[in-house]
């Protein structure tokens, strides 16, 4: 149990420090990993949306998908299962894409903003867990999505497969990839291909070897008193925030800027930084995990997961194709309506999902 | 008496099993799944009982049932898929 403990906070720490040291070799600040900026951009790339500012395939997300996949094959842990109602799952995806994109960020780069000094996350940490306290109630009165079921080998493998294809666009860079111009947004800035992929290789088998996420950390010191995810969560805080302070001082630069004004790709208006991470947190919980989390799934051969990446790739094209996506100069009346009815859609999936089978199961027993 | 632990398709079925080894009197406890165990993130109840016979009605959530064995898990039942 200390070892299990010593392994995740030592994930995290190595996490952190690669996260800040992606800002230093070329990524957005406060960006050296956002799972929800990186499939945003990826999903522009792809043509699904055309916010010209942020198109990019983001080699990290490839990375992550298929470290967590080569160290799954490694220990004999990939197995490919889904049918976990999938269609909702994909809603559950879009919508926590739009929560993320209000904020600007998912909880990973919630994180990576605190640690940059970025005072703005902290309302969206206050919402992000107001939203998992929100899943957790759910979770006691019965929620669930039903059982998954065993696939064939080549179902899991699809995921993976497609993430060495976007590799292979990437590196080919076809015309009919969309890539943002230089100077043009944060889709151009990045890290070298071979830096990028070899971070997302490196924090998907550490992910996958660790279980990390940033909703499983609350979620379990909630509902069991278990605060071992949690500890990576803080050691993740602890490293990118000693690596930012570091690079500001040897370099020069600023990688550490403490206040709400003039924060990197953020806005200042608490109350939908809050309501957005609520959004992604409920959802997430809803989900069985975060969006990090979803990647490391489904590299496992996790299909239902793939199925709710997909949905955040979709969440990502509609965010912009609608006006829904937050700005430096805050967030959008689209957006804010957007969050509303996802607040509004999510629970009420939550509780169709759950008061049926509660009262169900709670007959059943009765009888018994 | 041995120490076993049920893993489980849903969090759900976790609660449903937990209750239903209140119901028989079998010492339970809910808790995250060990990584040892397994990678997924979700929940699992250990328990304690004598044999598989003492153990309360295995519902359709249940993965697998592993018996605890000086560190080791001992698988003793899986579910059919």
């Amino acid at each position: 149990m200390k070892n299990e403990k010593t392994v995740i906070a030592g994930a995290g720490v190595i996490i952190g420090i690669i996260a800040a040291a992606l800002v230093f070799f070329g990524n957005p600040a406060n960006m050296g990993f956002c799972i929800a900026c990186f499939l945003r951009d990826t999903s522009g790339a792809l043509g699904l949306h055309s916010a010209a500012a942020v198109q990019y395939i983001r080699p990290e997300i490839i990375g992550l998908v298929l470290g967590s996949c080569i160290l799954a094959l490694v220990n004999k842990e990939f197995k490919p299962r889904g049918g976990s109602a999938p269609v909702t799952r994909f809603v559950l995806g879009m919508f926590v894409m739009i929560g993320c994109l209000m904020f600007l960020g998912c909880p990973f780069r919630m994180i990576l903003r605190l640690a940059g000094g970025d005072l703005n996350a902290i309302f969206g940490f206050v919402g992000f867990a107001a939203g998992i306290l929100a899943g957790v109630f759910f979770l006691k009165k019965g929620y669930t999505l039903k059982r998954s079921y065993k696939m064939q080998k080549t179902e899991g493998a699809l995921f993976p497969i497609v993430e060495i294809v976007l590799l292979v666009l990437l590196i080919a860079a076809p015309a009919f990839i969309h890539f943002t111009e230089p100077d043009g947004g944060p889709g151009a800035k990045h890290a070298a291909i071979v830096i990028s992929l070899a971070a997302g290789l490196i924090v998907g088998a550490l992910a996958q070897k660790t279980r990390l996420c940033m909703v499983g950390g609350i979620r379990d010191a909630v509902l069991f008193k278990e605060y071992k995810l949690l500890i990576g969560f803080a050691a993740i805080f602890v490293s990118a925030l000693a690596g930012n302070l570091i690079l500001t001082a040897v370099t020069g630069n600023t990688y550490f800027h403490l206040g709400f004004a003039g924060q990197a790709i953020a806005h200042t208006d608490g109350l939908w930084n809050a309501l957005g991470m609520m959004l992604a947190g409920f959802g997430c919980v809803l989900l069985g995990g975060c969006p990090l989390r979803q990647l490391v799934l489904a590299g496992e051969g996790n299909t239902d997961s793939a199925v709710a990446v997909f949905g955040l790739i979709v969440g990502a094209a509609i965010a912009h194709n609608f006006g829904l996506a937050s700005s430096a100069d805050g967030p959008t009346a689209n957006g804010k309506i957007a969050v509303v009815i996802g607040l509004v859609a999510v629970s009420v999936i939550a509780a169709m999902n759950s008061c049926k089978n509660d009262s169900t199961r709670r007959t059943a027993y009765e009888n018994d | 008496m041995n120490e076993y632990i049920a893993t489980f398709y849903s969090h759900f079925g976790a609660v449903c099993f937990k209750r239903a080894c209140a119901a028989c009197n079998v010492p339970a406890v809910i808790m995250p799944v060990p990584r040892s165990l397994s990678s997924s993130c979700g929940t699992c109840v250990k328990f304690q009982a004598g044999t598989e016979q003492d153990f309360p009605e295995k519902n359709e959530e249940i993965e697998q049932i592993v018996r605890v064995d000086g560190g080791r898990f001992v698988r003793i039942y899986e579910a059919e898929e």
